[in-house]
């Protein structure tokens, strides 16, 4: 069925990269795990949103007397009684950036923006409350396309906002015009990446609980209550620390939900204005059309080769679909910029980007952050360019490959990369299945991605990840992180790192997260930071209280100070003599005694510091997919995929695989299924209906091969590898597609239509040149 | 002779690179300073900025280069 | 609308139920009483989040009312395992990494175990087909269908001494 095999592993350990179930796992398959959607407090509302209907509109004014009527209504909010009106953003380090509302005072932006929310004693009463409430609103023109909106005569979206470009933003290095001059052939292309749903199975939901004393509660699904906390403090003018946010289970975030949504501010606002607990959970459509999505980005790409393959230059110029709001677009638009040259050495490098806005939704991080658009131009333009050169496409890419020790100029330094070996793998995967039935065709693609980002716009004082061990007197250990576990497995890669520093089993470690009472601050899960950044973190932690517990065991054991001692499989002996060594629960008992009766706590934290403009280290990868077309249909199935990956040491050996298989059939939704068509700002599909995505039977073989290398930033030499593997997949199926066709696919995601026109376009084509001769 | 971005005063060989310099980084300083000139002249440093994006050749960085070579002497 | 009372067993309890009868199924198990490991992830009946088994073959809770599902054995997540022990399908899911966020995991473990019940020895196209009305946004589904396949195959049955 699947295929995972590693190549050259090179490490013994005892517990990472071992066969570990999730340590969620039992909640999980049994049902105990209880998510936001899940709670039910004593004495609780439930509240709904009402949202506008235009796509750019004044708010003149909001009357709810007549929903106040209705039998079990307790109350309504609006932007204009009940919020300070403070504009905000996750980029709160700067001004310019907080540009959203959430409950807008004077003007909504966008199909499906709330406008107002209220709250009764059930769910019904509220949702039948929303008709009652009498909104008068002046409509204004909209504009839709960041190509149109960009234009002189164009509506203002943003006061202030000159032609509604919203960020810019600019990377180059090396003398791109003289590489250019160098190059002997060059070739330019447009294209267009759409937009994708992060579609979480469990869809927003908060409950909000404000109290008498002033103190506020929040349950909420996302991926990062710090960040939740920071961001309500600052709407709410409360102190971070009267708010206390809970996320214990998270049904899916994918860079979806890390912003403030409207349920979290609608239930908290709501709860602060009747002091009692207020729940609003997203219905799927409501998740759909008023959340964020996936940036969609125009690409024009110009690239400059040598007749022998040798890359010179590359130029970009992009324009992203920012929608109304600003949100975590602005990093969207530097990733994309910055992964769009990929995993290759440039001599020079030039990449401008604009964001704008827009009367649609807004758009900012999903799994990828940028790097899938990026790729499906970057890959599909140099396989055409191989072609159009006549050079293996393959051995093309190998020779302008990044490699150990080489710097992006002025960006980033790459401290391991196993991207060659990559080449081989899927080399050897493709050789292995000999002929293809005429049907079918490989394409492949390469790609990397970050483990982390090491900027702070969010301007937090805390360092970037946190952790607390706490041993109990039976070697039980509590494990505190504010990282957040969202499925991706990180509780439980957390906990294996702890167990293996500390050298204990892993059932004796408890994890505690997703809890701002008792966790210590961390950025959460973004980024792909969360291995390389609290598992620092934690490893860390675990090695300050591992080492005042080999303290009391050099003291005791009569060894000549020369000895090193360990603890491994919690057994306490000196590393000379393993059989010479004694239960590990013994030595804990015994040294909380010779403190008085403390608890052995160990603090650790991760701070990056000197680690280039992105990312203190990155993953590399190559895929290659088997694509299957039909002629007749334009429909595209999926026979079989192989990934050569590379995330350094593997830590969560279960979890690793999952993320692969569970990234790469994202991927794939976004090459040639999952799409978003807008008409005047209205989404078309906003239901599971018609927006279609990867089912089971859609799902072809994801065969890994694992490519071990060392990440010397990472904890035991582990790096980025759950988000990478959105990137590729997109490109690589238009690249079979060139291959099975010679069709260029320059729109994603390629749809059935797409491919028939493209057909019947290089059938024309054919027929014209026939027809000249 | 080096030319030197008129906002902060960073040098490059050219006076393209500079224009480059002052679009890519359009932060409030180097957007007002090019405003300014644009005013007789009736642009902005949006409009030369998309103008730039959208269409072919270099006609907005020359442009905004002359202005930087002008305003050499007066840093 | 009139309440009327109903009549509910689920997981082999009997639950007596005074509710609106265009109450859904999934609304009494979750909302009345109380078993909240049943999810929801839609409101057109396209993502499986719900599953439920009626009388040993899956049913969309949403999909249905619950008078509909009077005087049948409705069962639930909650209702697989048995005196603390896991079924051999859950523990499969666990072995396999099966589920990450888990939010799908309580139907999509349902609808593998009705499709087992209905066809102990299905081949890989069968079991995907089995779950195809499940969405899975984490985990890209092979993890599943491995765990369902070790499951018919015996892997995890109880070994009974
Ligand atoms: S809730 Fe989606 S199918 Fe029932
Ligand atoms: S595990 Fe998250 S949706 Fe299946
Ligand atoms: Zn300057």
């Amino acid at each position: 069925m699947n295929k995972y095999t590693v190549i050259n592993p090179h490490s013994e350990f005892k517990v990472i990269n071992t066969h570990v179930h999730n340590i969620d796992g039992t909640a999980k398959v049994t049902g105990r795990a209880t998510y936001t959607f899940d709670v039910k407090l004593p004495n609780m509302l439930y509240g709904k949103i009402l949202r506008s209907p235009h796509a750019h509109a004044k708010i003149l004014k909001i009357d709810y007397s007549r929903a106040m009527e209705l039998p079990g209504v307790m109350g309504v909010v609006t932007g204009k009684e009940d919020t300070l009106g403070i504009k905000q953003g996750i980029w709160r380090r700067y001004q310019d950036l907080c540009d959203e509302q959430v409950l807008p005072v004077d003007k909504v932006r966008y199909i499906g923006e709330p406008v107002a929310a209220v709250a009764a004693i059930t769910e019904e009463i509220a949702e039948k409350a929303l008709d009652y409430i009498d909104v008068d609103y002046e409509v204004l023109p909209g504009v839709y396309e960041p190509l149109d909106a960009i234009k002189k005569d164009a509506p203002e979206i943003h006061e202030g906002f000159e032609r509604n470009i919203n960020v810019t933003r600019h990377i180059e290095w090396g003398d791109v015009d003289a590489a250019f001059e160098e190059a002997e052939y060059v070739r330019e292309d447009w294209f267009k990446c759409g937009g994708q749903a992060h579609m979480c199975m469990e869809t927003r939901a908060a409950v909000s609980s404000y109290t008498p004393d002033g103190k506020l509660t929040i349950y909420h699904s996302n991926q990062s209550p710090y960040y939740m906390q920071g961001l309500m403090a600052g709407v709410l003018g409360m102190r971070e620390g009267d708010i206390r946010v809970i996320s214990t289970y998270v049904g899916g975030g994918f860079g979806g939900k890390f912003e403030l949504d409207g349920a979290i501010f609608c239930s908290a606002v709501l709860s602060r204005k009747l002091f009692k607990p207020v729940k609003i959970v997203y219905t799927r459509e409501e998740d759909f059309i008023a959340t964020k999505r996936r940036t969609p980005m125009f690409y024009y790409v110009r690239t400059g080769v040598k007749k022998d393959g040798t890359f010179c230059a590359r130029e970009a110029k992009v324009f992203t679909n920012g929608g109304a709001y600003t949100g975590m677009g602005a990093t969207a638009l530097y990733l994309t910029g910055f992964f769009h040259s990929f995993p290759y050495r440039w001599k020079g490098y030039r990449y401008d980007g604009y964001r704008v806005y827009t009367n649609t939704l807004p758009s900012t991080s999903m799994r990828g952050f940028g790097a899938p658009q990026a790729m499906f131009c970057s890959e599909q333009q140099i396989e055409w360019i191989a072609a159009d050169l006549g050079l293996d496409p393959i051995d093309m890419r190998r020779k302008n490959s990044h490699h150990e020790g080489y710097e992006v100029p002025g960006q980033a330094t790459i401290a391991s990369c196993g991207i060659d070996q990559c080449y081989d793998e899927i080399r050897k995967w493709i050789n292995d299945k000999g002929k293809l039935p005429a049907n079918r065709a490989i394409g492949i693609s390469a790609c990397g991605f970050m483990s982390g980002g090491i900027f702070n716009w969010f301007d937090t004082p805390y360092s970037f990840s946190s952790a607390v061990v706490s041993i109990n007197q039976d070697g039980t250990v509590e494990l505190f992180v504010g990282a957040q576990e969202i499925g991706q497995g990180s509780n439980t890669t957390l906990a294996i790192i702890c167990a293996e520093t500390l050298g204990v089993k892993i059932e004796d470690i408890k994890v505690h997260s997703g809890d701002t009472d008792y966790c210590p601050p961390d950025l959460g899960a973004w980024g792909s930071r969360q291995t390389l950044m609290a598992g620092n973190a934690v490893k860390m932690a675990a090695e300050a209280a591992k080492k005042q517990l080999l303290e009391f065991a050099y003291a005791q054991s009569g060894f000549n100070i020369v000895y090193d001692l360990d603890i491994k499989d919690r057994w306490v002996h000196a590393i000379a003599r393993p059989e010479r060594g004694y239960d590990y629960g013994e030595l804990v008992k015994k040294a909380i005694r010779g403190k008085d009766g403390q608890k052995i706590v160990g603090r650790g934290y991760y701070t990056p510091h000197r680690k280039g403009m992105i990312s203190p280290a990155y993953s590399y990868m190559l895929q290659g997919v088997e694509v299957e077309v039909d002629e007749e249909t334009g429909k595209i199935k999926l026979v079989d995929s192989m990934t050569a990956h590379d995330c350094g040491q593997p830590i969560n050996h279960l979890g690793l695989i999952g993320q692969l298989e569970g990234a790469f059939s994202m991927a794939a939704g976004y090459g040639y299924l999952e799409y978003m068509p807008y008409e005047d700002g209205k989404l078309m599909n906003p239901n599971l209906v018609d927006y279609k995505m990867i089912r089971a039977t859609e799902m072809p073989p994801a065969n890994i091969a694992e490519i071990d290398t060392y990440e010397p930033e990472g904890p035991y030499g582990a790096k980025e590898a759950g988000e990478g593997l959105t990137n590729p997949t997109a490109a690589a199926i238009g690249n079979a597609l060139f291959h099975r066709f010679g069709i260029q696919m320059k729109e994603c995601p390629i749809t059935p239509e797409m491919i028939l026109n493209a057909l019947k376009e290089k059938k024309e084509t054919e027929k014209e040149r026939k027809g000249k001769k | 002779m080096n030319f030197k971005c008129p906002v902060c005063k960073k040098e490059w060989k050219n006076s393209l690179q500079v224009a480059r310099h002052m679009f890519g980084t359009g932060d409030k300083p180097h957007k007002t300073w090019v405003d300014e000139q644009g005013k007789t002249q009736g642009f902005t440093f949006i409009d030369l900025m998309i103008e730039q994006a959208t269409t072919p050749g270099n006609k907005s960085y020359v442009m905004l280069a002359e202005l930087i070579e002008k305003a050499q002497d007066k840093l | 609308m009139e309440k009327q009372l109903l009549r509910l067993t689920v997981n082999g309890q009997e639950y007596e139920l005074y509710i609106n009868p265009k109450t859904l199924l999934v609304e009494a198990i979750r909302d009345h009483i109380g078993l909240i490991g049943t999810k929801r992830g839609c409101d057109t009946v396209s993502c499986g989040a719900c599953t439920v088994m009626i009388d040993g073959a899956s049913v969309k809770s949403c999909s249905v009312l619950a008078m509909q599902a009077e005087g049948a054995q409705i069962t639930t997540i909650e209702g697989l395992e048995k005196n603390g022990k896991l079924a051999p399908i859950q523990k499969a899911f666990l072995d396999h990494g099966s589920y990450q966020c888990g939010f799908c995991a309580p139907g999509m473990i349902m609808s593998a175990q009705a499709l087992l019940n209905e066809n102990p020895a299905p081949t890989e196209w069968e079991i995907r087909e089995g779950i195809e009305g499940n969405i899975c946004r984490c985990t890209g589904y092979n993890s599943i269908v491995r765990a369902i396949d070790a499951t018919a195959k015996g892997k995890y049955a109880e070994v009974k001494s």
